[in-house]
């Protein structure tokens, strides 16, 4: 593995940082890219899923005779089909593991089984499957099944699940707790609080969401029984995390006989990363039945089986002096896992949130606790910003809060506490270490593009035409870069982390990059084409990226957590690198000079001080595919391999401002102007950044002012399709005024830090600052999301929340 | 059927949407939801923009049927509302895509005779398509951009609702698109 540390200089032709086109984008805008339910493989079978209709019960029989008869059934399994199946782990255990050895993730308590046969724990929960010779028929035959449940008592809150007499969804983890999980200082943050001059307290929601990739997932089964090989092809951003987990976890059968293969993918979120049942059971019924096994999920059947994001309850405290210096910081969260730990949900939960809680700000005293609790609600897992974005809600409304009880500006106090440019690196005492950052410069930048100091203008100009202008301001500090392999073993990652790269240089010149990553929409062919073209000097139509085969790319843990152009992308270029140092060596050989006497620049390499002395690379890929002449201690052809493990994570940052108008007669919210400035360290491509930018955004207002997962008492889903969960449609957002700062990260070969999703981690708490700042006079000091209109128009009556 | 007659029969409850992926392989044509709310199905009936997810197979016959293969040639040149979107980098996934450029489609047509559209009212006929990656933010300077480019390069004489497509890189290919694709 290579290793990078400290000051590692930029190299490149300067195609780094130019807003190439995205070579994906005519093929989507033609509609030709293939999808997973695109894919329609000779003799295809299709299998649908019977979810529990109730949240919580046990299950005392299963009839299916009378589906076995429908027409066109092929199949139909259920629990007692898979007996030998292990359950899908859950590789995420907080805690941390301290060895070289990870324990196997077998038999995990809770683990989640392909197919549930004693008991069903949440709405959705998978009982049995049709597999049949139209989806059409697959579904008919699911109402023929008859399942007969004895109710249990349902709970769907995390602080409910705890308490003293609650339903208990596993037997193996009575009380329902999955882990107590901690971070910090807590007796020095006690003391913090009990001697400050100032506290302040919250008692803060952030809501359950669903991520909702617009593509459903889907799964295709493809067992070939001549050669006893499985092919997976699935809606997944990661598969060979999907491969690992399943050939090796779940299914038990050699790693080297299944091949996962990502299609092109309709956005993820997060959610695409995790293992389903779905995947399980399209491998195994193709291999029982000898034909491909198709399944294809509804939006209904996503939203009641993916992973669902954010949902911790939470007591907040935040301590301070009069005069605006922070001293200290308490959260305690209650986190709500679901019914099953997912992939990695547990993990998601507690460090990647608490880790975060104190953003950019330099606080002497911080302590994080979670309570992490099994529900009867779908799994948690990611979700764009995942567990930033939960960091940021709470310390960005506590600043507000703080702000508020010591009559200062909001502004004011977050630039007094800034972590100082000459603290880098900066231990924030929780366990993360920022790599490098200039939070003011970012601060004051974001003030003056917003316009901050023209706000009370504004407000008094508004209210001329009956709506309450609020101002919000929002800063964070977004850990990405998952990341450093051996720091993550100590979070309690059961998986290394790193990521890999190949190039192979065709004897034409052409060269074709492959990358153990896979998009779910970022454009990495013509990213990762940019980078290789950059550091050999070429031009990048000579270049293309293949990804998303585990047959065909090089090992690689996924796309997720903004991870590919602080990961991936730095992999292809230290492959580029060992290229270039390999055709310096070649080169002495061409040319005729010493080693020391080469330089490779441009394409090409040439004697130094005798350019006429040169061969261009196109010469090179030819000589080394011939090799006639090379010294036995270089080998014929160009195909080099990178896996890269980074010394540590990245901290991308930011500063965003929101500006609402909140409507006096009908509580709606408007977002009128939305200011961000980001920093993501050194950009590749900038036009594709800023739509990761600004997507992830407006994905930020959707949790704000519209988005939440709803359970009722019975633990049934309310909000199970599109016209009860209210996403952010093109009429609810504003252009947005963007910016950047730019401090490099010293962890990677390209400054790189995270970019895809840290915009989404700000918004919530600017917009929710901004609607309480709207509200104040009123006595409003904090609105839980969604703010929708009906909530807001009540708090403007003077209800209490 | 994309300007070539096709002739089956269709079961009453048969969605369209079914009926061009599963029956025609037209799937360009994407399914993301069950209600109607995400217009990833947007095809042109008979010019308009409609969710295919709604409608019956049945109920299209007779009709001209467009779908996102029935606007351009396979690999072939992009209309001027697909290069505008490009431009603009106005896909990252590409699954609410295909929809977009159909019902986008529609208001760069209607529009091209008057003033361009207002961004509001871009915003507002994209309100049926929904879209996680983006933000619709460049999707609407994609339309922007289109809308502009067409008033750049369109001749006065663009006939009234007969492009299939933005009809904004010439006159030629709207004409061509129009006469040759569509009918």
């Amino acid at each position: 593995m290579t290793a990078v540390t400290g000051e590692v200089p930029l190299q490149g032709s300067g195609l780094l940082g130019q807003p190439l086109d995205a070579r994906e984008d005519p093929q989507l805008l033609r509609g030709e890219a293939k999808y997973v339910a695109d894919i329609d493989l000779p003799g295809t079978a299709h299998m649908a899923i019977l979810g529990s209709p109730v949240a919580h019960a046990k299950i005392l029989s299963i009839e299916t005779k009378a589906a076995e008869q429908m027409p066109g059934v092929l199949k139909v399994a259920t629990a007692a089909d898979f007996t030998d199946v292990m359950p899908l782990p859950c590789i995420w255990i907080p805690g941390g593991v301290e060895s070289h050895f990870p324990p196997h993730p077998y038999g995990l308590p809770g683990a989640r089984p392909v197919l549930t046969g004693d008991a069903v724990r949440h709405v959705g929960d998978p009982i049995a499957v049709v597999v049949a010779e139209t989806p059409r028929q697959a579904a008919a035959a699911l109402a023929a099944i008859a399942v007969e449940y004895e109710p249990l008592p349902v709970v769907t809150r995390a602080d409910d699940a705890l308490a003293e007499g609650a339903p208990q969804l596993h037997e193996a983890v009575p009380g329902n707790l999955n882990a107590y999980w901690t971070c910090g200082d807590k007796d020095r943050t006690e003391a913090a609080l009990a001697e400050a001059e100032v506290t302040v307290e919250l008692d803060l929601v952030n809501q359950r969401t669903i991520n909702s990739p617009i593509e459903p997932r889907g799964a295709v089964g493809d067992y070939n029984a001549a050669t006893d090989e499985y092919t997976l092809y699935a809606s997944t951003q990661g598969p060979h995390n999907h491969r690992f987990l399943l050939a090796a976890l779940v299914l038990g059968i050699p790693f080297n006989k299944l091949r996962v293969i990502a299609p092109t993918v309709g956005g993820s979120f997060g959610t695409k990363g995790y293992l389903y049942p779905d995947m399980a059971l399209v491998l195994l019924l193709s291999k029982a039945l000898r034909r491909p096994v198709k399944w294809v999920d509804t939006r209904t059947g996503l939203m009641n089986s993916t992973v669902q994001g954010r949902d911790h309850r939470q007591h907040v405290v935040l301590a301070g002096t009069r005069d605006g210096r922070m001293t200290g910081l308490w959260a305690t969260s209650y986190a709500n896992l679901g019914a099953y730990p997912s992939t990695i949900g547990p993990g998601v939960a507690t460090a990647l949130m608490g880790r975060s809680i104190s953003g950019m700000y330099d606080i002497p005293a911080a302590f994080c606790e979670v309570y992490a609790a099994f529900t009867n609600t779908v799994s948690l897992g990611a979700q764009r910003g995942s567990g930033r974005a939960e960091a940021a809600f709470l310390m960005e409304r506590l600043v507000d809060r703080y702000a508020s009880e010591i009559g200062m500006d909001p502004a004011a106090v977050r630039r007094m506490n800034l972590v100082p440019k000459e603290k880098f690196p900066y231990d924030n005492g929780l366990g993360w270490t920022y790599d490098s950052g200039d939070y003011q410069l970012n601060f004051d930048k974001a003030m003056e593009l917003s316009g901050y100091a023209d706000m009370p203008a504004r407000k008094a100009e508004a209210r001329t035409r009956g709506k309450r202008l609020g101002v919000g301001l929002a800063t964070y500090v977004a850990i990405c870069g998952v990341g450093p392999s051996t720091r993550m073993s100590k979070e309690g990652m059961l998986g290394g982390t790193w990521e890999s790269a190949n190039i192979r240089v065709h004897p034409t010149g052409e060269v074709t990059v492959t990358v153990g990553s896979a998009s779910t929409g970022q454009s990495h062919h013509t990213v990762f084409a940019q980078v290789a073209a950059d550091e050999l000097g070429i031009d990048p139509a000579l270049v293309q990226v293949y990804e998303g085969d585990t047959l065909k790319a090089p090992y690689g843990q996924g796309t997720y957590g903004s991870r590919s152009y602080s990961m991936a992308a730095p992999a292809v270029a230290l492959t580029a690198r060992k290229i270039k140092a390999k055709l310096v060596k070649a080169g002495a050989v061409f040319l005729g000079v010493p080693e020391e006497k080469v330089v490779y620049a441009g394409g090409k390499v040439y004697e130094e001080g005798n350019e006429e002395n040169t061969k261009t690379f196109a010469e090179l890929a030819m000589a080394m595919w011939y090799g006639w002449g090379l010294p036995h201690e270089i080998e014929p052809a160009i195909d080099e391999t990178t896996h890269f493990d980074p010394p540590d994570f990245n901290y991308p940052f930011g500063t965003h401002v929101a500006v609402v108008e909140v409507d006096e007669l009908t509580g709606e919210t408007e977002v009128v102007a939305y200011t961000a400035v980001d920093d993501a360290g050194n950009i590749g491509n900038p036009k594709i950044v800023l739509g990761q930018i600004e997507g992830s955004i407006t994905h930020g207002l959707g949790q704000a002012l519209m988005e939440a997962a709803v359970y009722d008492e019975q633990g049934l889903l309310v909000s199970s399709d599109l016209t009860k969960y209210a996403l952010p449609r093109a009429a609810d957002v504003p252009f947005f005024t963007l910016d950047k700062t730019t401090t490099p990260s010293p962890h990677n070969p390209l400054g790189a830090k995270g970019a895809g999703e840290i915009a989404t981690v700000p918004p919530a708490a600017a917009v929710v600052n901004a609607v309480v700042d709207a509200l104040s006079d009123l006595g409003v000091q904090h609105i839980d999301m969604p703010l929708t209109p009906e909530k807001v128009w009540r708090r403007l009556r003077g209800e209490a929340e | 059927m994309n300007g070539r007659p096709e002739q089956f029969s269709a079961e009453p409850n048969e969605l369209l949407v079914e009926r061009l992926r599963d029956g025609l392989g037209l799937t360009g044509t994407k399914v993301g939801c069950d209600t109607g709310q995400c217009g990833t199905c947007v095809v042109r009936l008979d010019g308009r923009s409609v969710k295919s997810c709604l409608i019956l197979t049945a109920s299209a016959a007779g009709s001209r049927v467009t779908t996102i293969e029935g606007v351009t040639e396979r690999g072939g040149e992009l209309t001027g509302l697909q290069e505008a979107l490009r431009q603009e980098h106005g896909t990252q996934c590409g699954f609410c895509t295909p929809g977009m450029v159909m019902a986008l489609g529609e208001l760069v047509e209607n529009t091209a005779d008057r003033e361009a559209p207002t961004e509001p009212e871009i915003r507002e006929w994209l309100t049926g398509n929904l879209c996680r990656c983006t933000g619709y933010h460049s999707v609407v300077r994609g339309v922007q951009r289109a809308c502009s480019a067409a008033r750049a390069e369109i001749p006065e004489e663009i006939s009234e609702g007969a492009a299939v497509t933005a009809s904004a890189a010439s006159a030629a290919s709207a004409s061509a698109s129009a006469s040759g694709k569509e009918v």
